[in-house]
């Protein structure tokens, strides 16, 4: 209540009072959120100011760049070398369609690499005059809290300027981290390996998440012997078990070993490379260690506890449904929230911060039935729940449709790797609760299911839709027979 | 004769939901029909081969209560004796069901129902009528890549000469663009990759083979008698197949659609579709006549595949019924991919000179050296000597079997699904129509296909999504819309270097917020309509594609970010349509 009447105050206070403040709004970070939430409340009509760390490929506590991690460190470059190495699989699969490629293919890994860094130094651009057309001052050096209503900006020369400001977002993303192990200073994170000077011949991966997994899919295109180490049965936790073991299995039928239920205990630098000791005391030689075992929010220089912003245990910024943290006056947005990690959710968080601070609109995000992707080779996506959660939370029985077919592009390529499909569904109310895919496309296919599940589209609706011949996606709507129905007493636990 | 229709219908209706009651009472024998049903249907498509899942199976102890398991998939045991106890049942079940009807004597016919034509709605209609436990037999003509009088092959049209030697000719041809796009991505290739036409020929028929055999299987499966041979209706209950007799109590007319080339000089030169998918060797420079879909895949296909393509087309546009943008769009990166359009030119003749190579004359002209010349001109229903006439079953003056909206003809015991009818001549809408019908008969719920936002796709290169209404259209239904466009450099391009474009659009009811229309140009715009036409098809608002957080970075998510509209379309007082173009937010 009292929350509501702040913010309707704001609303109706007259303009005599904003006069104090230098800014309306000062945002630290300019990625993802803090761009879009910068616009947004200077389209409202706000005076804003930003500021941001000078550019680079690889993070620091004193390098970004406008864009942040999406553009700079994570989606953009992710894509492009996902893109470059799928042309692997492609070539090989054009062989039997008639096409006759001489068996020595050159992949030059410093061209990619040259493009891409063009690429986002342009998005990087792009992202400067967007906040500039917005009318958004930039300021490029690092920001801190000085009071509630005060940031300081350390530019590049070392001169501090100091603001006010009626409100201030934090968002400020994160940062990979790396375990403690002995030798770890010889890994890398995904940061440098977004931008690695020579691609190497033997690379070791640990972590069994989307990063560990997407890398892994892109240097195995590359022609790099991978070596995958995750902990858990099968990666990437959190996501549909079914699907998890169809990307465990394409990512093995592509040639990459996977070291399920291990992990890395030491690294040594040795002639001919890093040697790596595992838990199970396996040794093996890499040119490359990659350590994608989590990210950290980006909290320990912003000088929260000058103002006693809260942080969980994590460092993560603490904030209500509105983004607001514990001080009125400071906001935070995006993966230093650590709520959801995803770009498009720090951009429905700044977009809702702008209608709520600036728009007159108080306004949650939404962060139930958030869609999203795994650009391994052959992709995974998923929407809502999955089979697990499903029969965790559900209360009456739930149906479970899944497809797992060849698609018709291996028919002739010859490629043995399967799609597999997944409808999970309230067997009371009929309501699609989850919808997942791994196979070619999958992260195209399900954004257009994402918006019928976010709906609350049924399964008879989905049953009802025409299909579109021949493609991969009407799978979804040609689900007649259930093909597991789980009772709502059984609750199956696993631990993958 | 419509009063006598309808009369027929109301008592067939009648008679329906009586036998409705008397089925309730054996209900368990549906369930284990049930089960072949997605047993079947799984032998095309679905197959859990892998060893590490199946063990993923147990391990996660998942637990498979009903009989409709995913276990049947590992155990042929159970599946051979279900299906044997189905075709005990059904044989109860159609003497059952005939005795309940007073108006026809009991075993009179030799089938429930007799199919004329295996494509996708015939074969689709025999299975799940079977399934329902009819007895049901489907003749077709022998197999043949390419179609006549008296060749066809169980699969028709989409599975023999259609969407699937399509699509595989259209992956076959794409990897050329893949191998230009890939230089920007620093793959080098020491040999320029050179294609060889026979290799694809073989491969791609040996699919359809093994396509053909699936589903022969799956009608075998589904306790369906297959008689090969040309099918002839002698009257309202009567088949002739090659001179033998067999009787039926719902005859299915589901025989198709052929490629129709106009008579003009020279059109014993030209090849049809059909023929373009099965040539002996690879065109080195093919006109193509025809502004339509198939046309444009062709253009396409031949293109990639290094040929030289030209595409003659009577009208200024190509794909009319399309929405504008769209149509204007497609053509414009369809050019840029190196095939060249003639505009406004309508063929006249062909001609053979002595070289052997042909020249085709248009009303502007004549343009020389083509190794081939190709009709894409339409294509007309396969209604000829199948005895309608003489049995009544009327038709359109294009040859389409009329029917109402249970896909019923003139005739009650007669019934036309599929291009034969000629209404969305799609392989979807045939399954659909064929479902509907079978439900319709024997399963006591009348169904209507429902033509409501069909989804449909264009296999050019760059491909086509669509569903709903164009912009066009929603104009002329609604009056006031907004649209929403979205036309970008995919991060791909931007890469490649190479000037692909992508163009989406949304038509929106300026007054109910609803989506009207959904239409998409660029790579995968198939895959990525598909999930769209869902919330389409259910009547979802702009605001809930809003509501849809994106997945990023994609192009499907530009469909839930687009802000502002590009412009707005209202009505004026005078009728007359006022359209507000505002600028697009930007990235």
């Amino acid at each position: 209540m009292a929350r509501k009447m702040l913010i309707d105050g704001e609303v109706s206070q007259p303009n005599e009072e904003e006069a104090h403040y230098d800014f309306d709004l000062f945002v630290i970070g300019a990625g993802s959120g803090g761009v879009r939430a910068s616009r947004f409340s200077a389209t409202y009509g706000a005076k804003v100011g930003i500021c941001e760390l000078p550019f680079h490929p690889i993070s620091s506590e004193v390098i970004g760049g406008v864009g942040g991690t999406c553009v700079i460190r994570g989606c953009v470059p992710k894509k492009i070398l996902v893109y470059g190495a799928s042309f692997r699989g492609e070539i090989e699969d054009a062989r039997n369609y008639g096409w006759e490629v001489s068996e020595k293919i050159d992949f030059n890994w410093k061209k990619l690499l040259h493009k891409k860094t063009e690429e986002i130094v342009r998005l990087n651009g792009i992202y400067k005059r967007l906040l500039n057309n917005a009318g958004v001052k930039l300021y490029e050096g690092e920001g801190k809290i000085v009071g509630p209503n005060e940031v300081e900006v350390t530019q590049l020369d070392g001169t501090k300027l100091s603001y006010t400001a009626k409100h201030i977002l934090i968002s400020t993303g994160s940062r990979a981290t790396r375990p403690a192990i002995p030798g770890q200073e010889l890994s890398i994170t995904s940061d440098e390996a977004l931008s690695l000077e020579e691609l190497p011949k033997r690379a070791v991966i640990l972590g069994g998440g989307y990063i560990a997994v997407e890398f892994a899919s892109i240097w195995n295109g590359m022609g790099v012997t991978v070596d995958l180490f995750f902990r858990k049965e099968l990666p990437l936790r959190g996501f549909d078990d079914e699907m998890r073991a169809v990307v465990a299995r394409n990512l093995e039928s592509r040639g990459i070993n996977l070291h399920p239920r291990a992990n890395l205990s030491e690294l040594i630098k040795t002639e001919d490379g890093i040697k790596v000791i595992t838990d199970h005391g396996e040794e093996l030689i890499a040119d490359v260690v990659l350590f994608a075992t989590g990210r950290s929010p980006n909290t320990k220089r912003l000088n929260l506890e000058a103002v006693g912003v809260e942080v969980d245990q994590t460092g993560a910024v603490k904030v209500d449904e509105y983004s607001r943290t514990n001080i009125p006056s400071i906001w935070a947005v995006g993966d230093v929230t650590n709520r959801m990690n995803l770009t498009p959710v720090a951009l429905m968080e700044g977009t809702c911060f702008a209608k709520t601070v600036f728009g007159g609109q108080p306004c949650k995000p939404d962060h139930k039935d958030v869609a999203c992707a795994v650009f391994s080779i052959p992709p995974l996506s998923a929407v809502g729940l999955s089979e697990e959660q499903a029969i965790e939370e559900a209360h009456g029985d739930v149906l479970v449709f899944t497809s797992t077919f060849n698609p018709m592009k291996n028919t002739i390529s010859g490629r043995q790797e399967k799609t597999i499909m997944k409808l999970v569904v309230d067997a009371d109310t009929d309501k699609v609760l989850g919808a997942s895919m791994c196979g070619p496309d999958a992260p195209e296919i399900i954004q257009g299911i994402a918006v019928a599940v976010k709906c609350g589209a049924t399964k008879a609706q989905f049953d009802s839709t025409v299909g579109i011949h021949p493609s991969a996606a009407e799978e979804f709507v040609t689900m007649r027979s259930v093909t597991r129905r789980v009772s709502a007493g059984s609750k199956p636990k696993t631990n993958l | 004769m419509l009063y006598a229709l309808g009369s027929s219908q109301f008592s067939w209706v009648l008679s329906l939901s009586l036998r409705k009651k008397e089925r309730k009472k054996h209900k368990h024998k549906y369930k284990s029909v049930m089960v072949v049903v997605m047993a079947s249907s799984l032998t095309v498509t679905n197959t859990l081969s892998s060893p590490k899942l199946k063990t993923l199976y147990k391990k996660l102890s998942i637990p498979i209560p009903t009989p409709l398991s995913s276990r049947l998939l590992y155990n042929p045991k159970t599946l051979s004796s279900l299906s044997l106890s189905l075709n005990l049942k059904h044989r109860s079940f159609a003497a059952r069901a005939d005795s309940q009807n007073g108006a026809e004597p009991p075993s009179h016919y030799d089938f429930d129902l007799f199919t004329i034509g295996a494509g996708s709605g015939g074969v689709r209609a025999s299975r799940f009528a079977a399934n329902f436990g009819a007895s049901v037999a489907v003749c077709e003509l022998p197999f043949s890549p390419i179609s006549s009088e008296t060749t066809g092959g169980v699969g028709g049209t989409c599975v023999l000469r259609g969407c699937v030697p399509k699509k595989l000719m259209v992956y076959a041809s794409h990897y050329s663009h893949e191998f230009e796009e890939s230089r920007g991505f620093g793959w080098k290739y020491d040999v320029e990759p050179k294609h060889d036409w026979s290799t694809l020929m073989a491969n791609k028929n040996a699919e359809l083979q093994r396509l053909t055999g699936i589903y022969k299987n799956v009608l075998k499966n589904a306790g369906v008698t297959l008689i090969e041979g040309r099918g002839k209706i002698v009257d309202p209950h009567t088949i002739d197949v090659d001179g033998k007799l067999y009787s039926a109590r719902h005859i299915l007319i589901s025989v198709g659609g052929r490629p129709f080339i106009p008579e003009i000089p020279g059109s014993e030169y030209v090849i049809d579709s059909d023929a373009a998918l099965d040539l002996p060797s690879k065109p080195e420079k093919i006109a193509i006549v025809g502004g339509g879909y198939i046309a444009l895949e062709f253009a396409g296909i031949f293109n990639g595949l290094t040929t030289e393509v030209h595409v003659f087309i009577r009208q200024k546009k190509v794909l009319r019924g399309f929405d504008e943008e769209i149509r204007d769009f497609v053509a414009e990166q369809i050019s840029l991919r190196g095939i060249e359009f003639h505009t406004e030119e309508s063929p006249q003749a062909i001609i053979k000179s002595s070289d052997g190579s042909l020249s085709l004359k248009t009303n502007k002209g004549t343009a020389e050296g083509f190794s081939h010349v190709m009709f894409a001109t339409g294509r007309r229903p396969n209604t000829k000597n199948l005895g309608l006439e003489t049995v009544g079953v009327k038709m359109t003056k294009n040859g389409a079997i009329e029917v109402d909206e249970y896909s019923r003809t003139s005739v009650p015991s007669i019934w036309a699904v599929g291009d034969v009818t000629d209404r969305v001549n799609l392989t979807p809408v045939a399954l659909m129509e064929g479902g509907a019908l079978a439900k319709t008969l024997f399963q006591n719920e009348p169904t209507k296909p429902d033509y409501r936002a069909i989804p449909s796709a264009v296999f050019s290169q760059p491909p086509i999504g669509q569903v709903g209404l164009t912009e066009e259209q929603a104009i002329r239904e609604y009056g006031d819309v907004d649209i929403f466009m979205a036309n970008f450099r995919p991060l791909k391009a931007t890469l490649s270097g190479l000037p692909d474009r992508v163009l989406m659009k949304l038509v929106v009811c300026a007054k109910t917020n609803k989506v009207l229309g959904l239409h998409m140009c660029g790579e995968d715009s198939p895959e990525i309509v598909q999930g769209f036409a869902v919330a389409v098809k259910a009547g979802l608002t702009k605001a809930d594609f809003d509501a849809t957080v994106g997945i990023h970075p994609t192009a499907g998510e530009e469909f839930v970010t687009m802000r502002t509209p590009t412009r707005k379309i209202r009505q004026t007082a005078e009728g007359k349509t006022d359209s507000e173009v505002k600028a697009t937010a930007g990235v």
